[in-house]
């Protein structure tokens, strides 16, 4: 992924969002699945059935604090990650927040108050390198720490699997 | 600007000065792993085409999870972790009969100083605190610990607890940790390192500095450790032949929050099902009937979990109506309790005594529960379902809480065994 921004519709979540049962049936978690093909059509789910019918790539899911809380599976992440999503959250617990770099999600992990500056179909633009967000259904424009270069360049690879087959095969050519 | 004792961890580990919030690469010191995760790892490196691990001096391996096979599945697993041992030449691996449990053993042997960094598959690494160590899980990005040396980390925020005050009678640190995790707001534990210490910390033992960084990790925190003291050096005498510094934050060191907790309780804390921080007196919960009763895990490390236990049972029968299982964390624990004859009073008491490591705690793979059953037990995490039957409950307390209501076959106050 090299171009960063992404322009799509809000999809705006409340605190708390569950790992488990909110993002993703627990029962993929315990059977270890994670072809995105399969997880993608469960995304949120637990929290609005027709979720995944109704989202585009490049639409941006706007989360408030502890997001993706639990035992820290990966398939929720996958499944945001299969449909081309953006994240956007208040806070989000250190072990989704290593699964959704893991996942090759582009997120901004420490938005404070960004809940109340949306609403689910406004018009948004983020850019995951800089921090930039804006609201063109508002006309606000904000800005947020962004992940560290060297975090987007295993998002950029297509996540943590990804990342680390480049990293052996660049140590082999070094000898 | 000085620097957290997490900062000067991680600064060394890297060459280099870091401060909170840097991503980095860190070399560790150490790295654990345990039982079949060692198959999944060596998936990996064929996957990758990898030969050769990073530092296999480095890896610590423990059969501590299932370490009586229970299955002929099992079984093959156990086989297949011994041939992935000898293939990368492993020497530091503790099978079944070796160590016991791999969040504690390897502190008895010395692998353990103050001012370390453990990178580990497993949450509760953060044992290791307990010698002022920082142990930092990363689950199964281990196999690129393995395969290149390092992951990326960020170097966190602290959270500094203040101890001050002292246990109440018929109280233990293990009531102290459960309270702890309840009070603190989980968005100042969120990817935080939490560094222990205050006036209260001398009078703190072995076992409950253990139970203190084992908690955290439960609200979301990153690490845990206990700024070591005169008695981290008195345990490692003669454990290690190292040089042992006492690592300090220094004075004008950075920390997020400070926190002072009072060790004087009123009461023994339970935590009620479906987390370990929904924390409630034990008044709230006394005569609530159980069927199910277990002492170990690496919140219950230490012989004085086997003490105040026999303490409680000494001469008497648990109820006809309950199991009660009891795995001592470490076979130099059980050795120790053995000798001291907590063990035979546990035994006439009525308990099942199994192999040290994790017990039931982890899983269920061994002492299930059944459908509609109740637990009172010291392991780790009571989410349903963790220890069989998703409508089974799990309620997580002190050993002397887990022995009184053995006992009385429903959750009970242990305080009246325990006047002198």
């Amino acid at each position: 992924m090299t171009n960063w921004t992404m322009n799509g519709r809000c999809w705006k979540f409340g605190d708390n969002v569950g790992i488990d049962g909110d993002m993703m049936p627990l029962e993929f978690a315990l059977k270890r699945e994670t072809n995105p093909a399969v997880l993608g059509p469960y995304l949120m789910t637990g929290l609005d059935p027709d979720f995944p019918k109704k989202v585009k790539p490049g639409d941006i899911i706007v989360g408030g604090k502890r997001f993706a809380q639990g035992n820290p599976h990966i398939q929720g992440l996958i499944g945001i990650s299969a449909h081309g999503l953006g994240l956007v959250v208040e806070s989000i617990q250190r072990g989704s927040y290593r699964n959704a770099i893991n996942a090759g999600v582009p997120f901004l992990p420490a938005c404070v108050g960004v809940g109340e500056l949306v609403q689910t179909g406004d018009q948004i633009e983020v850019n995951f390198a800089t921090g930039v967000f804006i609201n063109h259904s508002r006309g606000t424009q904000m800005q947020y720490p962004p992940l560290a270069q060297s975090q987007l360049a295993i998002i950029a690879a297509g996540g943590w699997r990804a990342q680390l087959e480049a990293r052996v095969a660049a140590m082999r050519a070094k000898g | 600007m000085g620097q957290t004792i997490a900062e000067k961890i991680f600064s060394r580990a890297c060459g280099r000065p870091v401060q909170e919030g840097d991503i980095v690469y860190p070399e560790p010191d150490l790295v654990t792993t345990h039982d079949w995760y060692v198959v999944n790892f060596d998936k990996v490196m064929q996957e990758l085409g990898i030969d050769r691990l990073h530092a296999p001096h480095k890896l610590l391996i423990s059969t501590d999870h299932e370490p009586v096979a229970t299955s002929p599945l099992a079984a093959q697993r156990q086989r297949q972790v011994r041939e992935v041992v000898r293939k990368y030449g492993i020497e530091h691996f503790y099978d079944v009969g070796r160590g016991g449990h791999g969040h504690v053993f390897p502190m008895e042997k010395g692998y353990v100083r103050p001012g370390m960094l453990v990178i580990a598959y497993d949450i509760h690494v953060t044992n290791y605190g307990a010698l002022g160590c920082m142990g930092i899980p990363v689950v199964t990005e281990i196999s690129e610990v393995l395969a290149c040396g390092n992951v990326w980390l960020k170097v966190p925020h602290t959270v500094r607890i203040n101890l001050v005050g002292r246990l109440g009678p018929g109280i233990t640190m293990r009531d102290v940790a459960q309270k702890m995790i309840s009070v603190i707001p989980v968005d100042a534990a969120d990817y935080a390192a939490f560094e222990i210490g205050g006036p209260g910390l001398a009078s703190v033992d072995f076992a409950g500095r253990q139970v203190l960084c084992n908690t955290p990790i439960e609200i979301g925190a990153k690490t845990a450790f206990i700024e070591p003291d005169q008695q981290t050096l008195d345990y490692l005498k003669g454990r290690t032949t190292e040089p042992v510094e006492l690592i300090k934050s220094d004075a004008d060191a950075r920390f997020h929050t400070v926190i002072e907790f009072d060790l004087g309780l009123v009461e023994p804390q339970v935590a009620a099902p479906p987390t370990p921080d929904n924390v409630v007196g034990v008044s709230q919960l006394v005569g609530k009937k159980i069927d199910h009763a277990f002492l170990g895990s690496c919140a219950a490390p230490g012989i004085g979990d086997l003490a105040i236990a026999a303490r409680i049972l000494k001469g008497k029968h648990i109820h006809q109506d309950v199991r009660f299982f009891v795995t001592p964390s470490t076979y130099e624990v059980m050795s120790q309790a053995t000798e001291l004859g907590y063990m035979q009073t546990l035994i006439d008491a009525g308990a099942s005594i199994t192999a040290p490591g994790c017990g039931v705690c982890a899983g269920g793979k061994i002492g299930a529960m059944a459908d509609g059953e109740v637990s009172i037990n010291t392991g780790t995490r009571n989410d349903f379902g963790r220890l069989g039957a998703m409508n089974s409950e799990i309620y997580l307390a002190s050993a002397a809480t887990v022995a009184a209501s053995a006992l009385a076959g429903a959750i009970a106050d242990p305080r009246p065994y325990l006047h002198d």
